[in-house]
């Protein structure tokens, strides 16, 4: 019999593999170390603090060879502390007092990561991280605990995940994810997102129960966990792989066919996408016809310093080539600007303690602000236009001034490039993220001067209803049918219309098969999702007339109560 | 013993990336290296010592180097940290 776990389903799909434990307690292995002389630990010691720095080394090559060289920089300093003269002389004074190798090892790197955490300076205290991640790499090689071979797929399971972990394995080696931590919007979850790989979250301290190498399947629509299960346990699972595996069938047909209603009415369908590879895969897996999100904070974080131009450039210049490769649809690709504030913040981003990150100060109030910001981004993105179709969207606008001010930074942007001789698309698209109240409320004003909307469904629900999505107690609360949101977003959609612009979605509530019908009869052009949820919403569309649609619409708005729509969408056909 | 008083300039200070770089360019040469700020010094050829003492911008530090090549030394890890380390 299997050990059964439950945790809540977030990524639908069904995975088989064995569990890789990632940030591992060393507690059990520590209790039964047996060390040997003092001299004779001192010694281990000191090879394996050279084992280790070796073994870095070529990792480090490996990287610079494949031209990470941002990450390589980081393994670098690491490395640089394992030889450090400093850490030698601190683990053999440590070794004379505890007589013990690993523990002598960990107590050198925790001393110095306490030191790094009593800083002043937030960088420096966030290099706690890294004493206390070498330190654990030393003290498992002379615990002699193997890193996990990956052979097969790969269940990547812990109670926090850093994202590293799982973008830093190849997709088709991972199989599952599970965090014991209940957050759906964790970064590593995002990330299994856009691979649409199987996840459950919120297990807790369940993952004590798993070793490496422990045989599992994960069920991410029940949040059913297997670990070690019995042939007949496996054996029950078949029919649902089956099933997954035809409906993958049945979607890779859909790619090539456009989202188009039995009547004819077409409705644009591309991705949320964080980085240019997830555009490829995307347009590549899913049939995306461009990106109506590009989130330009992955080429913020993980930065010590301001992104330069030139890379930023990069980055977007690979996404929006990747768009125009499209052969249905526009190949449009929306990049958002900076969007980011005081819930994480960067070494050169100082928001300082605020009540309310959410309220406070990010996204286009930092941007405003800081032009050494702004504008190595616009012209980034300008430039990039070139080599395809770009759009310019500001995200957090809630004043028509923000929006023109934002506007005199992309003309100036231009006349900069004029300047520098350097090549720009005089016909990038400028346009904003509705995702405040106050800026559907205006939505009639912004339309005139805006080329394009895109509805941020995921602020705009929380911002409206003053629902945190986040807070399990009220979070039935939080519905993209409730009907004072539904009104915002067909004003803004219409007014949007009224002017000649277009409106489009890039929320959570886009990639709902049953809203995506609603909001194609209030005449959205374009939905952007993670893209493995085009299939089925393409699906939908493909299967209702758009009058059908219109007669759906009219039904809901008439409707008073958010719940009821909720239900009555669920048994429309 | 060479020595020479410069500021730091970057904007982060400096943090793993500049101080890894300073340590591989300390390390090359033959003199003992060593950094004096806030009242302390410190070997120049410890990533360790040099990152505890939170050398964030506009710090003021005095490099100094004894050995047969201190002068190369002190010009070339002055010109590394008034060069930014590179970075802008």
């Amino acid at each position: 019999m299997a050990d059964k776990i439950k945790g809540k389903g977030v990524i639908s799909g069904v995975a088989v593999g064995s569990i890789l434990l990632a940030g591992q307690n060393l507690d059990s292995f520590l209790v039964n170390y047996q060390p040997g002389t003092k001299s004779a630990e001192q010694k281990k010691a000191a090879n394996a603090l050279m084992t280790v720095a070796d073994n870095l080394k070529k990792t480090i090559e490996d990287m610079q060879a494949k031209g990470l060289k941002e990450q390589a920089g980081i393994l670098e300093a690491h490395r640089l502390l394992i030889e450090d003269p400093a850490i030698s002389e601190k683990v053999n004074e440590e070794i004379e007092e505890t007589g013990n190798a690993p523990k002598a090892v960990l107590n050198a790197y925790e001393a110095n990561a306490q030191m790094f955490e009593a800083m002043e300076d937030e960088y420096f205290r966030g290099r706690a991280v890294d004493m206390r991640d070498v330190g654990k790499r030393i003290a498992k090689h002379l615990l002699g605990i193997k890193e996990p071979e990956i052979a097969g797929k790969v269940i990547v399971a812990g109670k926090e995940i850093e994202p590293s972990v799982i973008a830093g394995l190849p997709t088709d080696k991972i199989a599952g994810v599970i965090l014991g931590a209940g957050s759906t919007t964790a970064h590593a979850v995002i990330i299994a997102k856009t691979r649409a790989i199987p996840t459950v979250v919120g297990v807790g301290d369940a993952i004590e129960q798993m070793a490496d190498g422990d045989p599992a399947i994960l069920d991410g629509e029940t949040g059913d966990i297997l670990i070690r299960p019995s042939a007949k346990e496996r054996e029950a699972y078949d029919e649902k792989i089956k099933k997954q595996e035809e409906l993958k069938a049945h979607y890779a047909e859909l790619k090539t066919l456009p989202a188009k209603t039995l009547d004819g009415k077409e409705v644009e369908l591309v991705a949320n996408i964080g980085s240019p590879a997830d555009a490829d895969a995307a347009i590549k897996n899913f049939g995306a016809t461009g990106v109506g999100l590009f989130r330009s904070e992955f080429v913020f974080m993980g930065k010590q310093d301001i992104p330069q131009e030139e890379d930023q450039f990069k980055e977007y210049k690979a996404a929006v080539e990747k768009c125009a490769t499209v052969t249905h649809g526009e190949g449009l690709c929306v990049i958002r600007t900076m969007d980011i504030g005081g819930d994480k913040p960067l070494p050169y981003i100082q928001v300082g303690e605020e009540e309310n990150p959410f309220l406070g100060y990010r996204a286009i109030r930092i941007s405003l602000q800081r032009r050494d910001l702004f504008m190595p981004q616009l012209k980034a993105i300008l430039r990039a236009g070139v080599y395809g179709k770009a759009a310019i969207m500001f995200p957090m606008v809630i004043n028509v001034s923000e929006f023109l001010a934002a506007k005199e930074f992309v003309e100036e942007a231009k006349r900069e490039l004029v300047q520098e001789g350097k090549e720009y698309s005089d016909s990038v698209q400028v346009g904003i993220m509705v995702e405040t109240p106050a800026a559907a409320v205006m939505a009639p004003v912004l339309a005139k001067y805006v080329d394009f909307f895109s509805i941020g469904t995921n602020d705009l629900v929380q911002y409206t209803l003053a629902v945190d999505r986040g807070n399990a107690q009220i979070a039935y609360l939080y519905n993209h049918f409730n009907p004072a949101v539904l009104r915002l977003i067909k004003r803004t959609i219409e007014s949007a219309n009224k002017e000649g612009k277009w409106a489009g979605m890039c929320g959570e509530m886009a990639s709902d098969p049953n809203a995506a019908i609603i909001l194609m009869a209030m005449g959205i052009k374009e939905l952007s999702m993670s893209a493995p949820s085009i299939p089925k919403v393409k699906e939908r569309i493909r299967n209702i007339t758009s009058e059908r649609a219109k007669e759906i619409l009219d039904k809901v708005m008439e409707m008073e109560d958010g719940d009821k729509i909720k239900d009555y969408i669920a048994t429309i056909s | 013993m060479t020595e020479a008083t410069t500021t730091i300039e970057n904007k982060t200070g400096i943090h793993a990336r500049p101080a890894s770089l300073f340590v591989q360019t300390a390390s090359k040469f033959k003199s003992k290296v060593q950094i004096k700020a806030k009242g302390k010094t410190v070997d120049a050829k410890s990533i360790l010592m040099i990152m505890s003492m939170g050398l964030t911008k506009g710090t003021e530090i005095t490099l100094s180097a004894d050995g047969p090549d201190e002068a190369d030394a002190v010009n070339t890890l002055k010109e590394l940290v008034d060069n930014k380390f590179g970075e802008e």
